[in-house]
Order: structure tokens, then C-alpha cells, then sequence
């Protein structure tokens, strides 16, 4: 299974891909609401729309416990080295998810003589999935995780289904 | 003090990091502490600076208007209305009357979700897990109804110069008075859950107390202000837009610490929805939009000044247009960069839990202090 | 009358304008002109008569900056603007020994035109990093700085 990381020296065949299933089960997401975004983040965790029954529900503080992270909001030049830190804390495996038009490309406040903000977490940081939006809807960052799931499981939940509805 | 084989006794620097389960954005603090106590808490802001400011003299005025809704994301609509406002008053518009109806609704409506998070979030700090629970249940309520007439969840920019663009329709009229019934049942939950509750008034009774001579000096607005005694809100000091025609309490707190500023932001939720009552009855018919909207907005040669009050305090906006459609220098007053310039002086020889306690309290939001 | 009171006790002081203000085109009830010198006398007067204040900013003229202090009150409703000019590369007394709030405003004005402050107990940046070597609301910023 392969991450931003580079591929691990010994592979298990089909026991990665039970790790796999496990781990795309239960990602543990690391809170960092940066701004808006954070806000609906938190609304995914939430009753009504709820991340729990995709098993992602343990929103972790400490990144030493976590292996998604959700940049969620603008990364500013004053922030952008904690967010690498932050990173590089998590232990591998890891993904990121950029949340929002900020975390993919700087969003609304990129413009030729912007000095504050960096235009993109993955310019950084390895970004996996990007959900667009400003902010997106919590749907999109739910279909956001699943894109993730398919990703590290390399299998859809109900993919044919999915893909006969379009 | 003992002397332990020369140990001299020093103060232990904590930082409490720009990232931090709090969810007030940003915020690093840097805590000096003597055991458990707190010698000196020094607030590091700017994770969050996004250049607003500078972006306001690099667009035009309708360019611009998109921002003030994720300068504070929380509460939107209210910027949208302080900024609308001020270019009118320079450009000499005149908003009809049910255009002025429905900001107002729409506003109040807005200040209950913002309250609600607060709520919801606050008490998250504390380490409850339910209110937040049936806050952002409310919550959704509120934004599926905005959501149908401004096509946003959360960073609205539904005002225009002149008006609005969209009318209200019945279903929104309907299901606004529908959720405010099932409001108004549910104080007695968060009654009964948190302001009842034993664990919580220990934590919040004489914590993290404002005077008002603090509230001069530094420029308190809002909420905190208003549970330390001191009756100042906008609509009712500085009347603005449809607030005269309506009837409703500023309520206050006595004592000033965060148990009169929860009571007072509880009770602003009950005010708001008195308001949108007696707003939905009174709507007038009308146009939504002034009549000679310039296509190009190019004010004339001046200032202006405009304040409205916003779930957080006072959002001031002040804008300096030399003639050009681009503004010159805008300058957004925003409520939490004085509400957390009085945190040092409140942080002092306290634990670090009545800390967080006192932060929560103050209910700054960072993006809107970096701008 | 608040603003009967305030003309009273900025009289002594000397200024160069005290005027009452057009408050439905610009918010303001009393427009105020002072000199850098005598702000720190205005302040005193504005604290004494109860006002707090209300926001602090600076605009930049391209040969001079203008500097903008609003007073209100939470008793009687009276906003009152202060303008006062100041040369570039001139610096200018701080009011946070009267006004413990305007610590924060006026640290934001030096992090973004560079204005210094003199007397302020901690004049550091506070929006941009503390390394930044620019000040990005300067009118001449945006032909020269930009994003990488």
C-alpha cells in the first residue's frame, strides 16, 4: 500500500489489504480548522451529517495519534512551518485531504501581490484528496473521504452501484 | 521557598499552540507559570492573516464584498450589512423598506447560529459533549433556511449596494415561524443541561470577571460587556437600518464574570427571535432594491464611518474613497482584537483550565482579529 | 450633552480644529485635528469624559500619513474622530499608558505602514511574522512585494 511516504520495504500481499480495509475504516482525522472551513468540518462530525458511521468520528488533537489530516482553511506564511511540523509528526501511514479552495490553491485571497498566505497546502505538504469548495458543503467532505477510502483500499463501497447511478 | 542542592526556583513557559483543540481558530499563547498558576499569558496572533485589508485597496468596491463574509465567517450577514451600509451612506442610497426587513431577518437568524456554535463550542472546551450536540442541530435547521433564499451555508454575501437580490418566499416565511416554536421548547433543554447544571456554575460563578472600568479602556464591546452591567448595544444606542421599529430587551448581566455573559448570550437568542416575530408580521410589501444603483460605484471624495453590532460586539468599518472605483483605505474595526487585548490582564493568577474557561468566554473568533 | 462636554475639555488644549461633524454622511458627531504632540492630552480628555476607544488606524497620504483615532461612548451616543498628521519617518507618542487598549492597535499600525510609537512598553509585529521585512499597506508596497 502505497503513500506519499514511498512504498514499505516488506509487503504482506493479502494481509496489507486487510490493513488496508482497517485503516480506511478508521481514519482518524486531526482537528486543524485553520478558518471558515473548520466550521463545517466540525458539521460533519455532528448529528446530521454525521462522519461516525464512515468511522471517522475521533477527531484526535495531538497528531502523534491521528493519520488524516484535514487542512481546513487558509495557510498563512506565519503558519504554513507549524502545518509542516504538524505533519511531520504524524506517523506514516498518512494522508492529507485539502479542504476548501484555500487548502487546494489559495482560494479567494490569491491574487498577484498577495504577501500573506500560501497559495496551496500542496505546496507544502503531500496532498492526496482535494474537496473544493468555500466553504464545501459537509456532503462534499464526506464524498471527500470516501474518494480516501477508495484510495487506500484501491476498492469503492458499493462502486458498481456508484458508478450505475453516474 | 527551599533551597534543594542550589535548585533555584523558575518560572515553566507552556505554549499553548497555534493548533489546539479549542475551536477558536489560530491562537498561540504563551503561558508563564508558577506550578499551577498563571504568572503571564502573552497572546501571538497573525496565524491567520490574510491580508483583507490590503485586498480591499486592490479591487473595487463589488470586488470586495465577497470578503466580508469569511472575515468573521460566524457571524456574515451582520459584516455584509456594516459594509453595504457604509458604501451607501457615502454613495447617498437609500434602502427601501423591505429590503431593510429582510436584513434584518436574515441577520437575526444569523446571530442565533453564531450564538448556538458558541454555545455548542464553549461548552466543548469545558468537556461536555451533548450540548454541542443539539446546538449544531438547531443549527442545521437555521442554515437549511438561509440556505434556500442566500444559496450559502456559512460565508454569506447576500446584501447588495441597495438592497437585496432575492425575496423572500412563503416557504421560508413558514418554516422560519415553524423552527422558532421549536426553539423556543427547546431553552428548557439547555435550561435543564448546562445553566442548571452543578459542574458548570462551579466552573463559570465568579470566574474570569470584567470591570467596567477595563471595559473603557480597552474597548470591550459586545456580550462582555453587557454581562459586566453596562447596557451598550448598537441597535439600540446607534439605531441603524430597521431595529427602531422593533421592540426588544438588551439584556444584561451584574456581575461580569462568565456565568452573566453565557445568561446574556442565551438571552440575545431569545431577543433575536423576538425580533424576527415581530419582523415576519410587520414585512412590508415593495421593491428590494433602491432605484438609481450606479453600475459603476464610485463614491465622492470622503469618509465614513459605520458600526453595527455583530454576535461578537461592535464591527466598525471605516472606509477613506478618494473618487476612484477602488476604496482607498478600508479599515475593519472588528469586536474580538479588543475583546482579546483584555485577556493578559484577565489570565493573570489563574489555573490553566479557568484559562481555557476565560478564552472560550470571551468568544473571539481568529480569522476576524488577523483579517 | 457629551459633546458640549468634550468641546469644553478639548478647548484648553489648543487644537488646531473642533468641529461638529455631518453625522449622516460620515458617522462622526465631533471631528477633532491635533497635532502628534497633543494627543496624549486629547486621550487624557476623552478617558476623563468616560469614552473608549473605539479604533485606531492609519492611512497613507503618499507624502505624509494621517493618523485616525474614534472615541464613542456606552453612556450618550457621540463618536468623535481625531485625525492627526504625522511626516514620514517621524514616529509619534503612544497613548497605552492611557489607553491599556490602543497597546494592540498600535502595534498593528507599525507591523503594517512601520509607524513607531514612542513609549509603547512592547512594539513588536503582531499580524506578520516577526521577521517580515515589509510593511504591506505602504502605497508603494504593491509594485515591489508580491506573492512567490
Amino acid at each position: 500500500m502505497e503513500t506519499k511516504t514511498g512504498e514499505p520495504l516488506i509487503q504482506f500481499g493479502l494481509l496489507e489489504e486487510a490493513l488496508n480495509l482497517a485503516r480506511a475504516n478508521s481514519l482518524w482525522p486531526m482537528t486543524f480548522g485553520l478558518a471558515c472551513c473548520a466550521i463545517e468540518m466540525m458539521a460533519v462530525g455532528m448529528a446530521r451529517f454525521d462522519l461516525a458511521r464512515f468511522g471517522a468520528e475521533v477527531f484526535r488533537p495531538s497528531p502523534r495519534q491521528c493519520d488524516l489530516m484535514i487542512v481546513a482553511g487558509t495557510i498563512s506564511k506565519k503558519m504554513a512551518p507549524a502545518v509542516v511540523r504538524l505533519y511531520e509528526q504524524m506517523p506514516a501511514p498518512k494522508w492529507v485531504i485539502a479542504m476548501g479552495n484555500c487548502a487546494i490553491s489559495g482560494g479567494p485571497f490569491y491574487y498577484p501581490t498577495q504577501y500573506a498566505i500560501v497559495p496551496g497546502a500542496d505546496l507544502i505538504i503531500p496532498v492526496d484528496v482535494y474537496v473544493p469548495g468555500c466553504p464545501p458543503r459537509p456532503e462534499t467532505l464526506l464524498e471527500g473521504i470516501l474518494m480516501l477510502e477508495e484510495k487506500i483500499t484501491k476498492r469503492g463501497r458499493l462502486r458498481k452501484f456508484r458508478d450505475a447511478k453516474g | 521557598m527551599i533551597e534543594l542542592y542550589g535548585i533555584e526556583e523558575k518560572t515553566y513557559t507552556l505554549n499553548l499552540g497555534p493548533q489546539h483543540p479549542s475551536t477558536h481558530g489560530v491562537l498561540r499563547v504563551l503561558l508563564e507559570m508558577e506550578g499551577e498558576f498563571i504568572s503571564k499569558a502573552e497572546p501571538v496572533i497573525g496565524y491567520g492573516h490574510r491580508g483583507h485589508e490590503h485586498m480591499a485597496e486592490n479591487r473595487n468596491y463589488q470586488q470586495f464584498l465577497p470578503n466580508m463574509g469569511r472575515v468573521d465567517y460566524l457571524h456574515a450577514l451582520a459584516y455584509n450589512q456594516g459594509y453595504c451600509m457604509a458604501v451607501e451612506k457615502l454613495l447617498g442610497l437609500v434602502v427601501p423598506e423591505r429590503a431593510e426587513f429582510i436584513r434584518v431577518i436574515t441577520a437575526e437568524l444569523n446571530r442565533i447560529t453564531s450564538h448556538l456554535l458558541w454555545f455548542g463550542a464553549y461548552l466543548l472546551d469545558l468537556g461536555a459533549f451533548t450540548p454541542i450536540m443539539y446546538a449544531f442541530d438547531d443549527r442545521e435547521h437555521i442554515l437549511d433556511l438561509l440556505d434556500r433564499i442566500t444559496g450559502s451555508r456559512l460565508t454569506y454575501c447576500f446584501y447588495r449596494f441597495g438592497g437585496v437580490p432575492v425575496d423572500l418566499d412563503d416557504e421560508f416565511i413558514t418554516g422560519t415561524r415553524a423552527f422558532i416554536q421549536r426553539l423556543r421548547s427547546r431553552w428548557v433543554d439547555y435550561d435543564n443541561l448546562v445553566t442548571k447544571n452543578v459542574i458548570f456554575i462551579n466552573r463559570a460563578r465568579d470566574v474570569g470577571l470584567i470591570t467596567k472600568d477595563q471595559c473603557v479602556k480597552y474597548g470591550i464591546t459586545g456580550p462582555n460587556l453587557r454581562g459586566s452591567g453596562i447596557p451598550y448595544d448598537i441597535r439600540k444606542s446607534e439605531p441603524y437600518s430597521a431595529y427602531p421599529l422593533f421592540d426588544f430587551e438588551v439584556p444584561i448581566g451584574s456581575k461580569g464574570d462568565i456565568f452573566d455573559r453565557y445568561m446574556v448570550r442565551l438571552q440575545e437568542m431569545e431577543q433575536s427571535c423576538r425580533i424576527i416575530e415581530q419582523a415576519l408580521d410587520k414585512l412590508p410589501n415593495g421593491p428590494i432594491m433602491a432605484e438609481k444603483v450606479p453600475k459603476r460605484i464610485k463614491p465622492p471624495v470622503g469618509e465614513v464611518y459605520q458600526a453595527v453590532e455583530t454576535a461578537r460586539g461592535e464591527f466598525g468599518i471605516y472606509i477613506v474613497s478618494q473618487g476612484d472605483v477602488k476604496p482607498y483605505r478600508v479599515k475593519l474595526r472588528v469586536p474580538s482584537f479588543a475583546n482579546l487585548s483584555l485577556f493578559p490582564e484577565l489570565a493573570v493568577d489563574t489555573l490553566v483550565a479557568d484559562l481555557v474557561a476565560i478564552l472560550g468566554s470571551v468568544d473571539v473568533v481568529i480569522p476576524e482579529i488577523d483579517r | 450633552m457629551l459633546k458640549d462636554n468634550l468641546t469644553k475639555a478639548l478647548a484648553p488644549l489648543g487644537l488646531e480644529k473642533v468641529a461638529d461633524g455631518d453625522y449622516a454622511k460620515t458617522g462622526y458627531h465631533l471631528e477633532v485635528a491635533a497635532q502628534p504632540d497633543q494627543m496624549a492630552g486629547v486621550a487624557q480628555a476623552m478617558l476623563d469624559a468616560g469614552c473608549f476607544l473605539e479604533s485606531f488606524t492609519a492611512v497613507d497620504l503618499m507624502e505624509s500619513f494621517d493618523l485616525v483615532y474614534h472615541f464613542a461612548s456606552f453612556d450618550e451616543l457621540c463618536r468623535t474622530a481625531v485625525h492627526v498628521p504625522l511626516g514620514k519617518r517621524k514616529g509619534m507618542p503612544s497613548i497605552s499608558q492611557i489607553y491599556p487598549g490602543a497597546d494592540w492597535y498600535e502595534r498593528e499600525v507599525f507591523d503594517l505602514f512601520g509607524i513607531h510609537f514612542f513609549g509603547h512598553p512592547n512594539l513588536k509585529r503582531i499580524l506578520l511574522p516577526e521577521d517580515a521585512d515589509f510593511h504591506p499597506l505602504l502605497k508603494d508596497f504593491g509594485a515591489t512585494q508580491g506573492n512567490d
